[in-house]
């Protein structure tokens, strides 16, 4: 055979090959019965992706089984470009797991379908499943564009012998109220002495988003707001901020306890028992409970005016797509509301299910250290919402920047918060592409 | 660089060429180019799809509001250059990659060459030397930051346990914004002089032995052969090092995305960051575009400039 024949008989080889995958691509959208894969993204890797392909592996099998095809990438600024490529592209997958802080850059862009409440409702799930602070956040000009799986806060481990023996337990051996910056560092002291090491650890050097996690917690303790009206300028109670800051620089400032640490080197040091509390997200208690230490948990410390806790939540949406399938659309909300039916699986994680049935499920109650924690997501309080702040998002980077320049000492608190408002409203000056 | 190459190339291939095409006759000529054509012609193609393109495409966008989601696009003039020249963090970004490429192409030209007169000079166990010297420039970049966050880290790593030997105070190698660039620097420093290094060797190989030679005849010793031999023979190959080195370090980004994503405070934050941001994680392709091309310009600038001031020739 000459060489010419020789490639033709490849390119006849070539779409022999392509031809059954047209022929698939035409087979799908006749079947709407679910016999057809949903595509899934989501950005759970490590002990969440486990629980994840536990869940999974719990819905793909029985007679109502889904056929999921599931992409896993990682979490980050790069997870949420990807997903707005896909969406604005419309080949977007059938669902995807996004943040609820980071709904105010996706909904109002079109990216997102809204989910339809009555085929949720077919399937057993509806508006009075969750607490209403979650809920209203899953909204955007009336209509819902998010399911919340979970609420992961901002939490504090503990190690509980060593709280008991310092005394700070209250008679149900959980973490009794603190309440002031003062009775902190006190608490901080007690731990370290008994610890005979660190008192409290926290890791934030080279993080994007630590330090922001702990000032939105405590900074809407003090009853403040950090508003970011689009085409204004931010509304911040610096006096509010600066205080908060200043608690943050004081309890972490290098004597009382180390202000050099990095999110693993703190991870570490609580694990290796030399620190007896640690600052952290819940999603951690999978990597802390390995360690054989008594683990205690609670929400974040009330040191200001009003509980408060910083969180956001794991929630599934429909990006957009250019032809929908309404079959699969359909499927959608049958997978949605089966994973949140399932969700007692993901409380192992430490995330809190947004789904309140599972909350209320005596075996929930059992959970230890998860139910500790549960009333957080009732004071959960979220990024202000705008098109470009949430998880992974610039915001939270130059947010906290400054912030843990002022943790080492490199600023004061003061400029700090400057600093942090000054981004705020360079943001804000910043055309909305999602407009 | 690829001027100095091609104009290198240049005589061998006037000299091939004639010699092909003598025993075709004159008819066969015109099917010889189209022959040559056939064979340029897939990488002209795929040149022109991902590298002619997309310079075009960017440079339109640029002028545009263009966005990663749907909101449509509007011709808007100059307006992104114009906010770009007002947008501080523009020109601190710039400022921190113009640090860097100055604090690393000098050690890594002078280094470089020191490392390879070391080597050249006759050392025992030449491709031990040769070996250590180079390997690090093989290793792919996430391996790079991995081993030196490990010798940054604050409490267990190498750095900071000298400092403690020697009795003094533990350093925040990545975290302090004084020390911060200084360490990628280094970091950097170890991981290219590598290259740097192979092309002094070369060039050092290639210095003809009758020079020295002549030159010990007539008395001179080691350091004025050094100095009157050795070093204006490199001339060119400095000048290539340091053009190259020069692109290299303004490119920056990778090492720094990974280890301090541009903290402390953004004191390491390269402008080529600070475009992946703008156009990546804030969706707002048309004025990152518009950065991207005034960093371009300002490449061209400097490629131009060095022409000028760099020897070409020897001697």
């Amino acid at each position: 055979m000459g060489r010419r024949g020789f490639l033709r008989l490849g390119l006849a080889g070539a779409g022999a090959l392509a031809a059954p995958s047209v022929l698939a691509g035409c087979a799908s959208p006749a079947s709407p019965s679910g016999s057809s894969s949903l595509r899934v993204w989501d950005l759970f890797s490590g002990g969440d992706g486990v629980l994840m392909d536990e869940m999974l592996a719990t819905v793909t099998s029985g007679p109502d089984a889904f056929d999921v095809d599931r992409t896993i990438l990682e979490w980050g600024p790069s997870y949420y470009t990807k997903l707005a490529m896909a969406a604005a592209g419309g080949r977007a997958p059938e669902v995807a797991v996004l943040h609820l802080s980071r709904l105010a850059g996706y909904a109002p862009g079109g990216l997102l379908e809204p989910f339809d409440l009555d085929v949720l409702a077919e399937f057993g799930v509806t508006e009075q499943h969750f607490a209403p602070a979650v809920w209203e956040r899953a909204k955007w000009e009336g209509e819902v564009y998010a399911i919340p799986l979970d609420t992961h806060p901002f939490i504090v481990f503990y190690d509980k012998e060593i709280a008991g023996a310092a005394g700070l337990l209250d008679s149900d051996g959980e973490l009794a109220p603190i309440g002031s910056p003062e009775a902190m560092f006190a608490a901080s002291e007690a731990l370290a002495a008994e610890q005979g090491g660190t008192g409290v650890l926290f890791g934030h050097v080279g993080d994007q988003a630590q330090c922001w996690r702990m000032f939105n917690g405590l900074y809407a303790q003090t009853g403040a707001t950090w508003e970011l009206p689009d085409g204004g300028e931010p509304r911040v109670d610096a006096d509010a901020a600066v205080r908060a800051l200043t608690f943050m620089t004081e309890l972490f400032d290098g004597q009382r306890n180390p202000n050099n640490l990095d999110y693993a080197g703190a991870m570490a040091a609580f694990q290796g028992s030399r620190g007896a509390m640690i600052f952290s997200g819940e999603w951690e208690l999978p990597n802390l409970r390995i360690t054989d230490r008594p683990l205690g948990a609670a929400p974040f410390v009330q040191i200001f005016d009003q509980p408060a806790v910083n969180a956001d939540s794991h929630s599934y949406v429909l990006p957009r797509q250019e032809r929908v399938d309404e079959g699969r659309r359909r499927e959608a909300h049958r997978f949605v509301a089966t994973m949140l039916k399932a969700s007692y699986t993901w409380a192992s994680a430490g995330h809190i299910p947004a789904y309140q049935p599972v909350i209320e499920e005596d075996r929930y109650a059992e959970l230890d250290p998860q139910a500790s924690y549960a009333s957080a997501s009732e004071v959960a309080v979220l990024d202000p919402p705008n098109w470009f702040t949430g998880s992974g998002s610039n915001f939270q980077n130059q947010m906290t920047q400054p912030m843990s320049a002022a943790l080492m000492g490199n600023m004061s608190p003061e400029s700090a918060v400057e600093q942090m408002i000054s981004a705020s409203q360079s943001m804000l000056d910043d055309p909305n592409p999602v407009a | 660089m690829s001027t100095t190459a091609s104009r290198a190339n240049a005589p061998d291939d006037s000299a091939i060429s004639p010699s092909a095409s003598t025993p075709a006759p004159v008819a066969g000529r015109g099917r010889t180019r189209f022959t040559g054509w056939v064979f340029v012609l897939p990488f002209a193609v795929t040149f022109a799809l991902f590298m002619v393109w997309p310079i075009v495409q960017g440079l339109w966008m640029s002028f545009t509001d263009e966005s990663l989601t749907l909101s449509g696009t509007d011709f808007v003039g100059f307006d992104n250059y114009a906010e770009a020249f007002a947008d501080p963090d523009v020109w601190s970004s710039l400022g921190n990659t113009v640090f860097f490429t100055v604090i690393t192409v000098v050690p890594l030209v002078v280094v470089a060459l020191a490392m390879a007169l070391l080597v050249h000079s006759g050392l025992a166990g030449q491709w031990v030397w040769r070996l250590a010297f180079f390997a690090p420039y093989l290793l792919p970049v996430s391996v790079v930051t991995i081993i030196w966050s490990w010798l940054y880290q604050p409490d267990l790593g190498m750095a900071n346990q000298a400092l403690d030997k020697l009795g003094m105070e533990p350093i925040g190698w990545l975290s302090d914004e004084a020390f911060a660039m200084w360490s990628i620097a280094a970091l950097t420093v170890w991981w290219t002089v590598g290259f740097n290094f192979l092309l002094y060797l070369a060039a050092l190989q290639s210095i003809p032995d009758q020079l020295h030679e002549a030159a010990a005849l007539d008395g001179a010793g080691a350091w004025r052969r050094l100095f009157s031999i050795t070093l204006p023979q490199l001339n060119r190959t400095t000048a290539l090092v340091a053009m190259l080195q020069v692109l290299a370090s303004l490119k920056v980004f990778d090492q720094i995305y990974i280890l301090t994503k541009g903290g402390p405070n953004n004191s390491t934050r390269p402008i080529l960051e600070y475009i992946y941001d703008v156009g990546f994680t804030g969706y707002r392709l048309g004025y990152a575009s518009a950065i991207s091309y005034l960093f371009f310009a300002l490449i061209i600038i400097i490629s131009i400039a060095q022409l000028r001031f760099f020897p070409r020739q020897e001697g």
